[in-house]
Formats: C-alpha cells, structure tokens, sequence
C-alpha cells in the first residue's frame, strides 16, 4: 500500500498552551484510521490541520507526495463530514449534495447522476427534492456524508459524525460507514472518543492523550497489548494490578508467582499487569489462583460485571461509644440544650476555631416548643497541645450551658507501607437517637469520625470506600461499637454470566496468555 | 404560563385605546363626508376619487415612492459591507462598533436633522469645504438632501438587522463550503448572503416604512415647497383641517405598505428555506 498522507512533527500551539507536541503518522491508501482519545488530546485539532482549518505552528504535512500546509482548503483533495453535519439549511437535499460539483461547473447532467447515485449509496433516494431542515439527525448524517463523497476525495474526514445520534441509530451506521469506505475504497480518517465505535470501524487506531500519540494499531493489537496504563483504561475495561516481572515468562504480583508469555523486560523490573475482565474466570475457592470476596455485582445486559476484592484496602477501626444522655433543660427560659464529649488529635489542636468544636461536640440548643434552633452565644475551653481530657463549656445568651470532654489523643491513624497510604480517624460519642435519626449512616460515621485517607507519596486525599460497623442502626442500645473505615484494596472487575452474590468467597482462575504486561509510566 | 395570562390585559386593553379605535377611526372617517355632526354620517368614496384624479397627489405618491426606495437601496448598498465588517470583527472591536452604529440614535432624531440643515447650508460647513475646490453648490431643499437625511436617519436598523443575521449564522457552514471547493467570494456569494437575506428584508421593512412616511425630514431638509405623502396627510390634519380626506391618503399609504411588506415577506420565504426552488 502506497503512503498518503504524513504528518511529520506536527506542533500546534494556541496562545502558548501546546495541543499537539510534535505528532508523526503515516496515513497509508484505502485505509480506515481512527483517531480516538478523550476530548481535548488534540485530535480534532490534527483533523482540522489535515482539512486546512487550522495551520500548525510547526511541522510539515505531506499529501500524495506534496507538502500542502499553505493550501486553502477548496483547492484539497480532502472533504469533511461536520460534527454537527453543517448542511445548508437554504438548500434542499438535492442542492446539498449538488454543491461542490456546480462549484467544480461539472455538466448538468453529470452532477444529476452523480447525485443520484450518491442518495442510492446512502439510502436516501427519494428525498432529493426535502428540505434539509425536515430530515432526522441520522438521515441528516446521510446526506453530509453524500455532499462530501460525491466529489471523489481522496480522503474523507469524519469528526464525531456520530455524536449527536442516539444508541441503536448509532450503530446502525458504524456499520454503514463501514460498508460505505469498502465500497468507495477511498481513506477514510475519523475522530471519536468512542473506544467501541474505534474499534468497530477501524483497521487502524491511533490513541492520543494530551497531544501527543500513546500508540498506534489494529484494533485487535490495541485492545490485547495495551501500550500502557492509559491505553488499557482507555480501551475497554482492565483490571490493572502493580507487579514485578521476575525473569522472561514469570511474573510475580499479589505475591505470588506466575507463568506468563511476555519477555524481554529488566530482571525484577516493576511492571503493571493487565487482565481484562472477561479473561478471569470465577472458580471455587481451593481452585484459583488469587482468592477473594464478592464486593458488587451489576447487571450489564449480556453479562454480569462482578467486582472481588483480593485484599482490603488500609483500614483503621474506632469505637463508637453510645449513650442514653438527655439534653439540659432550661425551664425558665424554655430552652433545651445538647453536646457530646469527643476525641481529638494532638494534631488537631493547632488549628481549633470555636466553629469546629461546636461541629466535632454536635452542640446545640432549641426552643422545646417551636423547635426553633437557638445561637450558642459562649464557648469556653482550655486545651493544651498533649494527651488528657478538657471541659468545654457551651452556654446560650439565656444561661442554659452543658459541660463536655474533649480527649487529646495521639493515636487516631494507620499507615500502610504497602500501598503507601495513610488513614486516619478517631473515637466518638453518640446517643442511639442520633444514630437512628441519621439519613446517611455511613456519610455521618465519617463526619463523627473525622474519617479520611492519604496517599503518602503524592499527598492527596484517598478515597475511603468501606465503612463496616458491628450494630444495627434500627435498634440500637447503649453501649460501645467498632466502626471500621477503609480505602479500596485490590479489586478485580470479572465479566461473568453466573450471579454470584455479595459476600460469596470465591477463586480467580486466569492462564498465562491472559496476562499482559505493560512498562511503567 | 397560565397564571401569566391576565397579566395580558393591559396590554390588550391598552392596544384596543390606542391602536384598533384610531384605526377605526381613520376607516370612519376616510369613507365619510367632510362636515359630519355627531349623529349623521354621509357614506362616501369621493375622498379616494379625489386623490386618485388628482394628477399633483399621483406624483406626490410616485415622488414619495422613489424617495422611499432609493433610500432603502441606499441603506442596503452601504449597511451590508457595515454589517458585515462588524459581524466578523474581533469580539472587543464588536461593541465598539456597534455602540458607534446606535450611539447617534440615543439624541432626538429631530435635532439631527436640524444639525444636518446647518451643515448643508448655503454656506455651512460643506459649502464651505466644497468651496475651496470651486465646487460650491446648492445642497440643502434637494433630493439629495432629504435622501442623506433619511439614509442617515435609518440606516442603524439596516446595520443592526443584517448584523443580527450574520453573528446568528453558523460559521461551520462556511468551512463546509470551503471544504467542498468554494473560495471565498464563492462562500460570500453561495452561503452568507443567502443565509443573510431574512436580515436584509426585516431591515428593509424597518428603513422602508418610516422612508415613505417620514415628514418632517422632506419638511426640514426639502424645504417648504417638498412634498411628500407624509407632508400631504399632515398639511391635511393640521393646516385643512380636512380630517376626511387625511385619513384616506393614511389608508392608501397603508395599503401600499401592506403590499410591500406582503411581497418582502414571500421572498424571505422562498430564499430562508429551499422550498422555492422546489416549485419550478
């Protein structure tokens, strides 16, 4: 096959922020290439260069053996198809089609059959004489592709053509445009962020990621051999696990060791591993490989997305001390008062305001009969930055006060060296009226906790995805309870088309030519 | 919506006093005789008669006619490219632009006019330039004057109007006609004008009407001897006091306008969608 179109070193930069860092490709004849990547990784920019849209800041594209960056694009021999179609809303269908060749002044009867036999290859003949503005989006599409084809590019581009039509519409004409550049035989180069509708269509992918090329592919190679981590989330579900490659054919991750097929690494280089989710399979426990428990299972249709959990997270448990304390009443003034003692982090104390005391003790006061909420006009504390326990005294304007305890204590957090994450939470008091007016339990266990999580090498939040507790929040009694918090631990996603349950402990099973190894970073 | 509807009614009510009641009363009065008491009223077609065989009244017509239309051409010839340089300049510039377009209109458009007499003056400012090259003429009580006059009066709503049409044009439709071979007089001549033409005809009717009606500008800028239609009906009103006959030359003017804007209208239809081309 012959070379048509190639970008060499394309930089594109828009007012100093750079789109496209230097971006080299081959477009061979006849072919279909689809430039997929999440929007804003420039490859509707590339597009835009190929049509003449844009110029690029550097770089040179060739086409058919010419350098053609400096020509307008009514003098390419290149068509478009629009995101959204750009017909000609003062024209009808036929005049649509009709455009470039009255532009080209073929002969009448020419552009008559040429039309014609576009609206027989899109399906559409009998709508020559419609107005464009009467047609569905799909039928719209149709003829935007017609307008372009019936001048016989040697290139058609297609940006998102099919991001406005809905599901089944859709793919009704992933295979019609497919059938369509078989049929004309011309190159054929589409942009999308669509990985299924890449995948589909295409004989060659290219993924970008923030104007730069990650990698370049059949279909086939780019779903199995995944590049790297971007490319294998970007394409299709993956379970992507840190590990070690040992040796050629042995890896090791989840400390075990297994056979593989992938070779040609460091010895002991760090590597991630990929199995995509319909390689693993779910056997019973004494046979799998890695063992784990059910955590969620969705139903997708064909299939079941089940997700095992091999490992918890990093995990940290406090007691939650439930007491039958009745809130102060203050007669005369007709006010009610509450607040509850609380745990507090050495840490912590540096920064206390008054707002957050009266947040951590749940202070508050009401009117008994409106149910009015009263101001707490007066806090007053001493605290020192060491372990003990202090009163905090709280009072509203009409004297009505609660004394509460507020307990320093400087072992609230667990490290994990493993996944190099810290979480931290401490202690609470709570009245089992509390617990059972609570719309979201689990949210308000993190607040009364003061749960939350890091990552230590980066230093950013880490989500806490499991919260466990040994009560029933229905019935509750006086008493102390464990409450466990923990970060996402390793999670395998398993397409099944059995329904496992929640809680089932179960074997992962996989063979060594499902497992793909990926270079860090 | 439905607790919205009886705020309508002042609306309604205030268009019934103002509008439909002097309507009728410009019909009344058109078809009556002059001299009618409180109780009787004389049917008649003898004010219509009157204006149509009345050869000075035809030409006061043809005259306000020819005004009215050239005037119109006039705003479109130089509105258009106006329009269009502004529609396609820099946001920033835009605004600038824009408020330079509508920022005489916010002064009283008879005091413009007044301004626009001391410049066309025998020996105002214009004269005086024009001297200097031994070119000194007479400016102000011709048609040139009442026609400036008028085109500059109106031609803010031919810009605005075509501006509006242009910015409100999908500009994908241009790369689309760039994409399929056009240039860029081909993309000006193929895509943006036609798409433009509804802008074109509500600016047409917006300089057109006010152009045939106008009478204080031929009065001012025409001199005393101008007439125009719009100076007939008001010598008619104010100076006759022949209410009748006023009201029947409104009438007729309003015909005339009311097929004007009919044939306008049948145009921006045929041209904003491609059904017109469908029928032949």
């Amino acid at each position: 096959m012959k070379k048509l179109i190639q970008f060499k070193n394309i930089v594109k930069d828009f007012d100093g922020q750079l789109v496209l860092k230097g971006i080299n490709l081959d477009i061979y004849e006849n072919e279909f290439v689809t430039l997929l990547g999440p929007s804003g990784c420039g490859k509707t920019t590339l597009l835009r260069i190929l049509g003449g849209f844009l110029n690029q800041t550097e770089g040179q594209v060739i086409f058919d053996n010419t350098e053609i960056s400096h020509v307008p694009p009514y003098k390419r021999e290149i068509n478009t198809v629009f995101q959204k179609y750009a017909l000609f809303p003062h024209m009808n269908v036929y005049d649509n089609i009709a455009f470039g060749l009255k532009i080209k002044k073929e002969p009448k009867d020419i552009i008559e059959q040429k039309v014609q036999r576009m609206l027989k290859l899109v399906n559409l003949e009998d709508y020559a004489k419609r107005n464009v503005t009467e047609l569905s989006g799909g039928q719209q599409q149709r003829i935007a592709i017609a307008r372009a084809l019936v001048n016989e590019p040697m290139v058609l581009l297609l940006d998102e053509p099919l991001g406005a039509l809905d599901l089944k519409l859709r793919k009704e004409m992933q295979h019609e445009l497919k059938k369509i550049q078989q049929e004309v035989g011309i190159t054929f180069i589409y942009v999308t962020h669509d990985q299924e509708e890449a995948l589909t269509m295409s004989d060659k992918i290219v993924v970008m990621k923030d104007g730069e090329i990650q990698q370049i592919g059949s279909p086939t190679d780019i779903y199995n051999e995944p590049i790297n981590e971007f490319v294998a989330k970007f394409i299709g579900e993956s379970n992507i696990i840190d590990g070690v490659m040992l040796d050629d054919y042995r890896v090791m991750f989840e400390d075990k060791i297994f056979d593989c097929v992938d070779f040609g690494f460091d010895k002991n280089e760090k590597i991630d591993v990929v199995i995509r989710p319909e390689d693993l399979d779910i056997v019973p426990r004494k046979d799998g490989k890695l063992k784990g428990i059910v955590r969620s299972v969705l139903f997708k249709g064909v299939h079941y997305e089940t997700i095992i959990e091999t490992k918890v997270g990093t995990s940290i448990t406090v007691q939650m001390k439930v007491s039958d304390e009745k809130p102060v009443i203050n007669t005369e003034a007709n006010e009610k008062m509450s607040a509850n003692d609380f745990y507090l982090d050495v840490s912590d104390i540096e920064e206390l305001t008054e707002a957050t005391i009266v947040a951590r003790a749940d202070a508050q006061a009401w009117n008994p009969d409106t149910e009015e909420w009263i101001s707490i006009q007066k806090i007053s504390y001493d605290i020192k930055p060491e372990n003990g326990t202090y009163p905090v005294t709280f009072s509203t304007a009409a004297g009505t006060s609660v004394t509460v305890n507020m307990i320093v204590k400087d072992e609230n957090r667990v490290i994990n060296k493993e996944y190099q994450e810290k979480i931290f939470a401490v202690n609470f008091f709570k009245t089992a009226d509390e617990i059972k007016e609570s719309i979201a339990l689990e949210t308000d266990l993190k607040t009364w906790a003061n749960a939350s999580a890091w990552s230590l090498d980066e230093d950013t939040p880490v989500e806490i995805t499991s919260i466990h507790y040994d009560f029933d929040p229905e019935n509750i009694t006086v008493g102390t309870y464990n409450v466990t918090f923990a970060t996402e631990g390793h999670e395998y996603m398993v397409d099944t088309t059995d329904k496992y349950e929640v809680g089932d402990e179960v074997g992962l099973m996989f063979q060594p030519q499902d497992i793909h190894i990926m270079k860090k970073g | 919506m439905k607790q919205f509807k009886n705020m309508t009614y002042p609306y309604i009510l205030w268009i019934s006093i103002m509008i439909v009641v002097p309507m009728f009363m410009i019909l009344m009065y058109a078809f009556t005789k002059h001299g009618n008491d409180v109780a009787t009223f004389w049917f008649t077609f003898e004010n219509f008669t009157r204006f149509f065989s009345d050869i000075i009244f035809i030409n006061v017509l043809k005259q306000s006619l020819y005004i009215a239309i050239i005037t119109t051409i006039l705003c479109i010839l130089l509105g258009y490219p106006a329009a269009y340089i502004i529609a396609n300049a820099k946001e920033k510039n835009k605004v600038f632009l824009i408020l330079l377009i509508t920022f005489p209109t916010w002064i009283n458009m008879l005091v413009r006019t007044y301004a626009w007499m001391g410049i066309l003056q025998d020996n105002g400012i214009l004269n005086n330039i024009l001297s200097l090259f031994g070119l000194q003429t007479k400016l102000l009580h011709t048609d040139f004057a009442v026609i400036l006059g008028m085109v500059y009066n109106f031609i803010p709503f031919m810009i605005l109007q075509i501006h509006t049409s242009l910015t409100k044009m999908d500009k994908s439709l241009l790369e689309a006609a760039s994409d399929l071979g056009a240039d860029k007089l081909q993309c000006f001549l193929k895509v943006t004008f036609p798409l433009s033409l509804p802008g074109v005809i509500s600016g047409i009717t917006l300089v057109f009407l006010p152009a045939m009606s106008s009478f204080f500008i031929p009065k001012l800028l025409g001199g005393g001897q101008y007439v125009l239609i719009g100076n007939v009906i008001e010598s008619q009103f104010l100076t006759a006091g022949n209410w009748n006959f006023g009201s029947a030359i409104s009438l007729i003017m309003a015909i005339i306008i009311m097929i004007s804007m009919y044939i306008t209208k049948k145009i921006e239809i045929r041209n904003s969608t491609g059904k017109g081309k469908i029928l032949h």
